[in-house]
């Protein structure tokens, strides 16, 4: 077969068994709305390239780390002395953990605020809801893998709050723990949530949470949604695709370059029975719910502070689950109270980790451990060229996808794809 | 009395019963796998200590020791007896430290503080430090679960 005719030939061939053509006649034919809000639209695919990122450096490090008491602290440090490269990988799963849980945060809250839940995406929101407790549940285990200090403190605290809960608390707890206490069943257990069991509940999730947003297409502003005002759009495939990819390369180059200049050390193996250090604190995303418990005193009325502050927080997440169903307004309603809902929990958020950042730090020396980076001049040199390499092909690509956009919109505009004339197949 | 019109069918009937009977069979199937999930642990009856690590104590010093994977501190009291408490933080877990200098246990988590008697007196605490039983049989130091009052 000639080199021209096999392309065409297979996908004929696979499109036969597949229906690959139905799919791809669904993308071009699925309009992005063009207003002041498409903007938000390119959250939800970064978190998606960070989670991919997520998976090959996970599965890399998956291979060297070793779940034991003894071994566990000591497998990081092995991965970042020895295993090649290995303290640059390490550095990408912790940063791209970092990234992909702001674009959750910015995703999450742009779409409270947009209302984009209401009817009929009200599953789209729960979805994503449950999206956010598998990262943050994946932050929380990861957290503990490196057993150092601050880590087992961090995990003996949060390993006990269901403990706060009445009835049902106590199982939870030992259920995370492995038994009454934190020990090397945690570890165990904790390394099996983290590589299996989180991430077939997140893809599942992820799928499902994929094919709504597909079936119910992308929310209208209110304006538009209640004049069923017809907005300029383009189609989902190619034009907003090739614009999402010039926001993909620059995320990835940023984490690329977080990732060589600001990698993370390793404290002390953790001891069991050592106390908690100084100034210990959680990653950054939970310092908000860290510093919560800590301002609830010993006893309120009749409660532990603990168990109230836990009803507090449980009470929260379950009116974040159930937002679509408690504000079930027509598309009318502006739905101010619960925009102020949000601004203020962003507020609330962002006071509560600045006081815990302020709070006691570490004690010097304290952190006495393994500091990563590269560990020789070649290396180091090596670091400089790869990053050069990689931002001059990011700048060539966008430039090159710059001009592919031009193109394509003009294409759109000329009616070429014919995609969508109908902005909303409702 | 036979009723005229029946609300309730031979085959809802038999349906709830299948249904009923296949929902209690999948439950069942969980109970070995919760079962399974939790781990035996048993907390130690007693942990002895050779008395000679503990010797030459001043009234009113604490030195650790291990109970079991739980930091434990001992203090010689002031009568020649001695004090014993789990160095867990009674509110969310962390080990505490003992501040020699101001005799209080701290706990580094969420700003926690006990007197010398295990007492919470500020910060989060909700309860005052576990307390040991301890007895002293010969060369060793016996530190024991103290019997639940």
């Amino acid at each position: 077969m000639s080199a021209r005719g096999w392309w065409p030939a297979l996908r004929r061939w696979l499109d036969d068994r597949l229906g690959l053509e139905a799919v791809l006649g669904f993308l071009r034919n699925k309009p992005v709305p063009r207003s002041g809000h498409t903007i938000w639209m390119y959250t939800g695919s970064a978190i998606l390239i960070f989670f991919a990122v997520q998976v090959v450096t996970g599965v890399v490090l998956a291979f060297y780390y070793r779940p034991t008491l003894e071994e566990a602290n000591a497998s990081v440090a092995r991965i970042m002395t020895d295993v090649p490269l290995g303290w640059v990988v390490r550095s990408i799963h912790s940063w791209s953990a970092t990234f992909m849980i702001v674009f959750v945060f910015i995703h999450l809250v742009s779409i409270w605020i947009l209302k984009s839940y209401r009817k009929p995406r009200e599953l789209t929101w729960m979805t994503g809801v449950l999206l956010l407790f598998c990262a943050l549940f994946f932050g929380f285990t990861g957290y503990l893998l490196p057993w150092d200090d601050l880590s087992l403190s961090a995990t003996k605290v949060g390993t006990d709050i269901p403990r706060a809960l009445p009835v049902i608390g106590d199982f939870f707890t030992k259920l995370l723990r492995g038994g009454e206490d934190v020990s090397g069943e945690t570890l165990s257990r904790f390394f099996t949530i983290h590589v299996s069991i989180l991430p077939l509940a997140l893809l599942a999730v992820l799928a499902l949470h994929v094919f709504l947003i597909q079936k119910l297409g992308m929310s209208l502003p209110l304006e538009a949604e209640v004049n069923k005002k017809r907005l300029p759009h383009f189609p989902f495939w190619p034009n907003f695709v090739f614009r999402e990819a010039v926001l993909w390369l620059v995320l990835f180059g940023v984490l690329l370059t977080a990732a060589f200049f600001l990698p993370p050390g390793l404290g002390r193996a953790a001891d069991l029975r050592a106390p908690a250090p100084e100034g210990i604190k959680p990653e950054w995303y939970f310092l908000f719910l860290f510093q919560t418990l800590k301002i609830f005193p010993a006893k309120v009325w009749f409660l532990k502070g603990e168990t109230l502050a836990v009803l507090c927080i449980l009470a929260g997440v379950l009116f974040f689950f159930f937002v679509p169903l408690i504000d079930n307004k027509p598309a009318s309603r502006k739905g101010k109270i619960l925009t102020v809902v949000a601004w203020l929990f962003v507020v609330y958020a962002l006071a509560m980790s600045a006081w815990s950042l302020a709070g006691p730090k570490p004690a010097a020396g304290a952190e006495e451990g393994l500091s990563a980076g590269p560990r020789s001049a070649g290396e180091r040199t090596g670091m400089y060229v790869f990053l050069a390499w990689t931002w001059t092909m990011i700048v060539f690509l966008a430039f090159v996808l710059r001009g592919k956009v031009r193109e394509v919109d003009k294409l759109h505009a000329a009616g070429f794809f014919g995609a969508g004339d109908d902005p909303h197949r409702k | 009395m036979k009723l005229k019109t029946t609300l309730f069918t031979r085959r809802k009937f038999l349906n709830g019963l299948l249904a009923g009977g296949l929902g209690s069979f999948l439950a069942s199937l969980l109970f070995p796998l919760l079962r399974s999930v939790i781990p035996p642990y048993k907390e130690p009856d007693e942990v002895r200590l050779p008395g000679a690590d503990f010797e030459g104590l001043a009234e009113g010093e604490v030195r650790g020791f291990a109970w079991d994977i739980k930091p434990g501190f001992l203090r010689k009291d002031a009568g020649g007896g001695w004090t014993a408490f789990v160095g867990v933080c009674t509110h969310l877990d962390c080990n505490v430290s003992f501040l020699a200098a101001e005799k209080k246990y701290f706990c580094a988590c969420h700003d926690g503080w006990y007197d010398a008697e295990g007492r919470n007196i500020a910060g989060p605490p909700p309860a005052p430090l576990r307390r040991l039983s301890v007895s002293v049989e010969g060369a060793e130091i016996v530190v024991r679960k103290e019997p639940p009052s």
